[in-house]
C-alpha cells in the first residue's frame, strides 16, 4: 500500500515540477508548484517525519507560495510584457544534457548504500522528540535562525519604504 | 721635460673651459668686460707656444713620449693617453701654436663688440687644444679624437652667426662631408687594427709591425686612410664644404681653413709614411687627386667674386700641391709647403678680413677698389702674401713650390708636373686679379667712402706673418742657391729619395716656374689693374657657377638620401615596425575581448557556466571511478 | 518498494529539474520557484537520510532550511517589487550592469 502511495506521490511531484518549469504564465506555474509541495509533504509523511510534514504544508505551501502569488497578482503583468523566451526548449534540452553527468554520478554514489527498511515507524518524528533534540543539541542554530528571521523582517520593511 | 707635452695640449682645453664658465656667468649673472675674455684666451696659446719652443730648443733631437694614463683596455684594444714629440709632431706643433696665437690676437681685434665674444674664444681655444692633440698624439685613436674634435670646432665656428640659417647649413655641410671622409678613415684604421692591433696600437709599434699585414690589404688600408684625408683636407670629391665654410667669421677661416685643420690630412699621410712608402700605387693615386684638385679649384677661383671664396679655392689648390708631394714620397717637400702655406694663407685671410672690416662687411671684390689708400699696412702685407703664394723669389712660396715641382719632374711624373706648373700660373693670375681689383682699381660706387680705422690687434699680426712669409722659405732653400736645405735634414728620417739631377735642369726648372708666375701676374695686370669699378661688373657662366658641382651632388646624392630616409621613416618605421609592435599589443587586447564575452552580467549565463564546469568535472570523475 | 534508493532518485530528479529551470527560464518568478524546488529536493534528501540513519538531526536541519527559505522569500519578493518598479520588466537578462564594457580600440 505504501509503495503505491509512494509511486503516486513521486510521480505527481516530478510531473508538476516539470510543468512548473515549462509553463509560461507565472500564476499557473505557482499553482503547479503548490502541487509539488503538497506531494513532497506526503513524501515526508511516508518517511515518518510527521512534524516536517505539517511544517511544510503550513509554512511552505501556505505562507511562502501564498506570498508569491500575492506579489504576482500585485504586479499585475499582462501577457505581452512577460519576457519573451523563444529558445526555451533548446536551453532546457541543453541544460538537461549537461545535468545528466551530475545525476549519473549521484545515482551511482547512492546505489552503493546498503538496503535498509524504510517503513513508517511511530514516534520517530514527533513534536516532542524533535523539540527535545532541537533545544538540547541544536540550540545555537535555533537562536541564529531566529535572528535571521528578524533580519529578513527588517530588510523587507526597509525595502518597502525605499523611495525608487 | 716630457710632462710638458701634456701641458701643451691641456692648456688650451683649460682655457676653453674657463672661458665657457666665464661666458655663462656673463650671460646669466653679470656682464663681464671683454678684456677678461681676451686675457685668458690669448694667454693659453702663448704659453703652449712657449712650452713647445722650449722643447724645440732643449730636446729637439730626442724622441720624447709621455704617457698619462691608460684610456681603454678591451681585449686587444689597448689605448693610452700618450703624447709623442718627434721631429714631425714638434714641427707641426710649433707653427700651429705660433700662428694660432697670432690669429687669436687678430680675432681679439676683429670680433670686438660682438656679443658672443666669450663664446667665440671658448670655441677657438677648444679648437687649438684639439689641433695640438691631433699632432702630438702617440696613437692613431687619440689622433682621431683630435681629428673629430677639430671637425666639431669647425662646425661650431662656421655656424657661429647662427641666426642666419644659411650659416648653419654651411656648418652642417662641413661636418657631414667630413664625416663621409671619417667613415673611410675608420674603415682603414679598423682593418689595420684587425691585422696588427694586438701587438700595440701606437705609432712605434705600428711602424715596427707593418710588415705583418698582407700586401693586398696594405693598399686597402692606405686608400681608406687617405679617404679621411680627402674629407678633412678638402680634395676632390669632398672639397665642397670648404667654400661654404667661409660663412664663418674671418679669423675662423684664417686659422681653421687655411693654416691648421686642413693640413691635418697631410700630417696624417706623413705620419703613416711607413705605410705609404710600401704602397706606391696608392701614393700615385694621392698625387693624381692632389693634382686634379689643384687644377679644378684654380680654374673655379679665376671667376669668383667673393674675396673669401677665392681664397678658399686657393686653399684647396695649394693643398693639392701638398698631396702631390707626399703622394710621390717627398714628405719633406710636402711638409715644407704646409709650413710656408700656413704663413701666407693665414696672412691672406687676415688681410681679406681687414679689408672686409674696413668696408663694413662688404665681400664682393667688384665693390671694392683703391684700398691702397685705406691702410698702408694691409696693402703691403697683402702684397707680400700674394707674391709668396705666386711663388716669386725670394718669398716663401717660391722655395716650397719649387721643391714640389722639382720632385714631380725628377721622379718622372711629367703629366702631374705639367698640370701643377699650369696651376701655378693660374694661381698667380687669380691672386693678382684679386689684388689689383681690391687695391689698385678705381673704386666702385658701391664702396664705402670712409673705410674703418683698424686696431693694432688686427694690424700687428699681419706684420709678423708678413715677415714670416718672407723668411720662412729660407729653411728649405736648396743647395744650388746657397742654402743648406735645413728642412730636408730635419725630415731625413722619412727616407725621402734624394734625386740628383744636373744643376742646369734644376736651375732651368726654377726659371720656368718664375716665368710662368710672372706671366700670370702680367695677364692679371693687363686685365684688372686699370679697370674702373664704377662700371657694374657682370660675371656669369659655367666656371662662375663652380661647374654646378654642388647642384649635381644635391640632385644625385642628397635628394636620394633624403628620399631613402623618408621611405624608411614612413614605410618601414611607421608601417612595419610600429605596425608589428602595435599588432602584438592589440592582439592581447582582442584576446581579452574574446574572454570578456564570458563576463556579460547575465546571471543565468553564470549559472550555466557553473553547470558546464560541474558536469565536465563529473564526467571526469565517472571516468576515474569507473 | 520504498527504499532509500528510490526516494533519493526522486530527490535527484527534482533537483535537476530545478537546475534546468534556473538556467533556461527568463521570468524571475519561475527562476525563484525553481530555486525553491531545489531547496525542497534537498529537504527530501535530508528527511530520507534521517529516517535511514534513524537520527533526528536530518529533520532539524530540514526545519532550518524551511525557516531560511521563508526569510529569503520575504526579501526576494520585496526586491522584485522594487526592481519591477525600476525597470518595468520581469526579464532577468536586463540586469547586466556588472558586465565587462566593450569599447572599440
Amino acid at each position: 500500500m505504501t509503495d503505491l502511495i509512494f509511486i503516486i506521490l513521486s510521480l505527481s511531484a516530478i510531473l508538476s515540477a516539470l510543468y512548473m518549469v515549462w509553463v509560461r504564465e507565472p500564476i499557473i506555474s505557482a499553482l503547479s508548484f503548490i502541487v509539488t509541495l503538497l506531494s513532497l509533504a506526503g513524501l515526508f509523511a511516508l518517511l515518518s517525519a510527521s512534524f516536517i510534514f505539517l511544517v511544510q504544508i503550513i509554512v511552505y505551501a501556505g505562507a511562502i507560495i501564498t506570498l508569491l502569488l500575492l506579489i504576482i497578482m500585485f504586479l499585475n503583468i499582462d501577457d505581452e510584457s512577460l519576457p519573451k523566451e523563444p529558445k526555451k526548449l533548446l536551453y532546457m534540452v541543453l541544460s538537461a544534457i549537461l545535468v545528466a553527468p551530475l545525476d549519473m554520478a549521484l545515482i551511482k554514489a547512492v546505489g552503493t548504500l546498503p538496503k535498509k527498511d524504510m517503513s513508517i515507524i511511530s514516534n520517530f518524528g514527533s513534536v516532542k522528540s524533535l523539540g527535545l533534540t532541537l533545544f538540547n543539541g541544536w540550540l545555537l542554530p535555533f537562536e541564529l535562525v531566529s535572528i535571521l528571521l528578524i533580519v529578513s523582517l527588517i530588510g523587507a520593511i526597509v525595502f518597502a519604504k525605499r523611495k525608487i | 721635460m716630457s710632462a710638458l707635452l701634456i701641458w701643451i695640449v691641456a692648456l688650451p682645453f683649460a682655457g676653453s673651459l674657463m672661458l665657457s664658465i666665464l661666458y655663462l656667468y656673463h650671460l646669466k649673472v653679470k656682464k663681464v668686460e671683454e678684456i677678461y675674455f681676451s686675457l685668458i684666451a690669448l694667454l693659453t696659446p702663448l704659453i703652449s707656444f712657449l712650452l713647445t719652443f722650449w722643447i724645440f730648443l732643449k730636446a729637439s733631437d730626442k724622441k720624447i713620449t709621455f704617457t698619462a694614463f691608460k684610456w681603454l683596455k678591451v681585449a686587444n684594444f689597448d689605448i693610452d693617453i700618450s703624447f709623442l714629440s718627434d721631429h714631425l709632431s714638434l714641427f707641426m706643433a710649433l707653427f700651429v701654436s705660433f700662428i694660432g696665437w697670432l690669429i687669436h690676437i687678430y680675432a681679439a681685434g676683429y670680433m670686438k663688440g660682438d656679443e658672443g665674444y666669450g663664446k667665440f674664444f671658448a670655441y677657438f681655444n677648444l679648437f687649438l687644444g684639439m689641433m695640438l692633440l691631433l699632432v702630438l698624439a702617440n696613437n692613431p685613436i687619440l689622433m682621431f679624437f683630435g681629428w673629430e674634435g677639430v671637425g666639431l670646432c669647425s662646425y661650431l665656428l662656421i655656424s657661429y652667426y647662427f641666426s642666419d640659417a644659411q650659416n648653419v647649413v654651411a656648418g652642417n655641410k662641413a661636418f657631414i662631408v667630413n664625416r663621409v671622409g671619417d667613415f673611410g678613415f675608420i674603415i682603414g684604421l679598423s682593418t689595420l687594427f684587425i691585422y696588427i692591433g694586438s701587438k700595440g696600437f701606437d705609432y712605434a709599434s705600428l711602424q715596427a709591425h707593418i710588415g705583418l699585414v698582407p700586401s693586398s690589404m696594405l693598399s686597402f688600408i692606405a686608400f681608406f686612410l687617405f679617404v679621411g684625408a680627402i674629407g678633412k683636407s678638402a680634395q676632390i670629391p669632398l672639397y665642397i664644404w670648404l667654400p661654404d665654410a667661409m660663412a664663418g667669421p674671418t679669423p675662423v677661416s684664417a686659422l681653421i681653413h687655411a693654416a691648421t685643420m686642413v693640413t691635418a690630412g697631410v700630417y696624417m699621410v706623413a705620419r703613416f709614411h711607413f705605410l705609404y712608402s710600401l704602397t706606391p700605387n696608392v701614393g700615385e693615386f694621392i698625387a693624381v687627386i692632389g693634382a686634379l684638385s689643384s687644377l679644378f679649384a684654380a680654374i673655379i677661383a679665376t671667376r669668383q667674386r667673393d674675396i673669401k671664396k677665392i681664397l678658399a679655392y686657393s686653399t684647396i689648390s695649394q693643398l693639392g700641391y701638398m698631396f702631390v708631394a707626399v703622394g710621390l714620397g717627398f714628405y719633406a717637400s710636402g711638409l715644407f709647403h704646409v709650413f710656408t702655406h700656413a704663413f701666407f694663407k693665414a696672412l691672406l685671410f687676415m688681410g681679406a678680413g681687414a679689408v672686409i672690416l674696413q668696408l663694413h662687411h662688404e665681400q664682393d671684390i667688384f665693390h671694392m677698389g683703391e684700398m691702397k689708400e685705406a691702410s698702408k699696412i694691409v696693402y703691403w702685407t697683402f702684397l707680400v702674401a700674394t707674391l709668396a703664394i705666386s711663388g716669386i723669389f725670394p718669398f716663401a712660396g717660391f722655395f716650397s713650390k719649387d721643391e714640389i715641382l722639382f720632385g714631380a719632374f725628377a721622379s718622372g711624373h711629367y703629366t702631374i708636373w705639367a698640370v701643377e706648373l699650369f696651376t701655378a700660373g693660374l694661381t698667380s693670375y687669380y691672386m693678382f686679379r684679386l689684388f689689383f681689383t681690391v687695391f689698385i682699381a678705381k673704386k666702385s660706387s658701391k664702396r664705402v667712402e670712409k673705410p674703418l680705422i683698424l686696431s693694432p690687434f688686427v694690424t700687428y699680426p699681419l706684420v709678423v706673418l708678413a715677415i714670416g712669409s718672407v723668411v720662412a722659405g729660407f729653411i728649405g732653400a736648396p743647395k744650388i742657391l746657397g742654402g743648406s736645405n735645413a728642412i730636408a735634414h730635419w725630415f731625413s728620417f722619412f727616407g725621402d729619395e734624394d734625386i740628383e739631377l744636373s744643376y742646369t735642369i734644376e736651375f732651368g726648372l726654377m726659371i720656368l716656374n718664375t716665368v710662368v708666375a710672372l706671366a700670370g701676374i702680367y695677364i692679371a695686370y693687363k686685365k684688372f689693374a686699370g679697370i674702373n669699378l664704377q662700371n657694374e661688373a657682370k660675371i656669369d657662366g659655367l666656371i662662375y657657377h663652380k661647374f654646378y658641382i654642388d647642384e649635381i651632388y644635391d640632385a644625385l646624392i642628397v635628394k636620394n638620401i633624403q628620399r631613402l630616409s623618408w621611405l624608411i621613416y614612413a614605410v618601414f618605421d611607421k608601417k612595419f615596425i610600429d605596425g608589428t609592435v602595435m599588432m602584438i599589443a592589440k592582439s592581447f587586447y582582442h584576446l581579452g575581448e574574446l574572454v570578456a564575452v564570458l563576463q556579460n552580467g547575465n546571471v543565468r549565463f553564470y549559472a550555466f557556466s557553473m553547470l558546464f564546469g560541474a558536469s565536465l568535472f563529473f564526467i571526469y570523475l565517472m571516468q576515474v571511478m569507473g | 518498494m520504498m527504499s532509500i534508493y528510490s526516494v533519493l532518485i526522486v530527490a535527484i530528479a527534482l533537483f535537476s529539474i530545478g537546475i534546468v529551470g534556473v538556467i533556461s527560464r527568463k521570468n524571475i518568478f519561475i527562476v525563484y520557484m525553481s530555486l525553491e524546488l531545489m531547496l525542497n529536493a534537498v529537504n527530501l534528501m535530508f528527511v530520507a537520510f534521517s529516517r535511514y540513519f534513524h537520527s533526528l538531526d536530518g529533520q532539524i536541519i530540514s526545519m532550518m532550511v524551511i525557516a531560511l527559505s521563508a526569510a529569503e522569500a520575504a526579501l526576494f519578493l520585496s526586491l522584485v517589487v522594487l526592481l519591477y518598479k525600476r525597470k518595468g520588466s520581469l526579464n532577468v537578462d536586463i540586469f547586466n550592469s556588472l558586465a565587462q564594457k566593450r569599447d572599440n580600440l
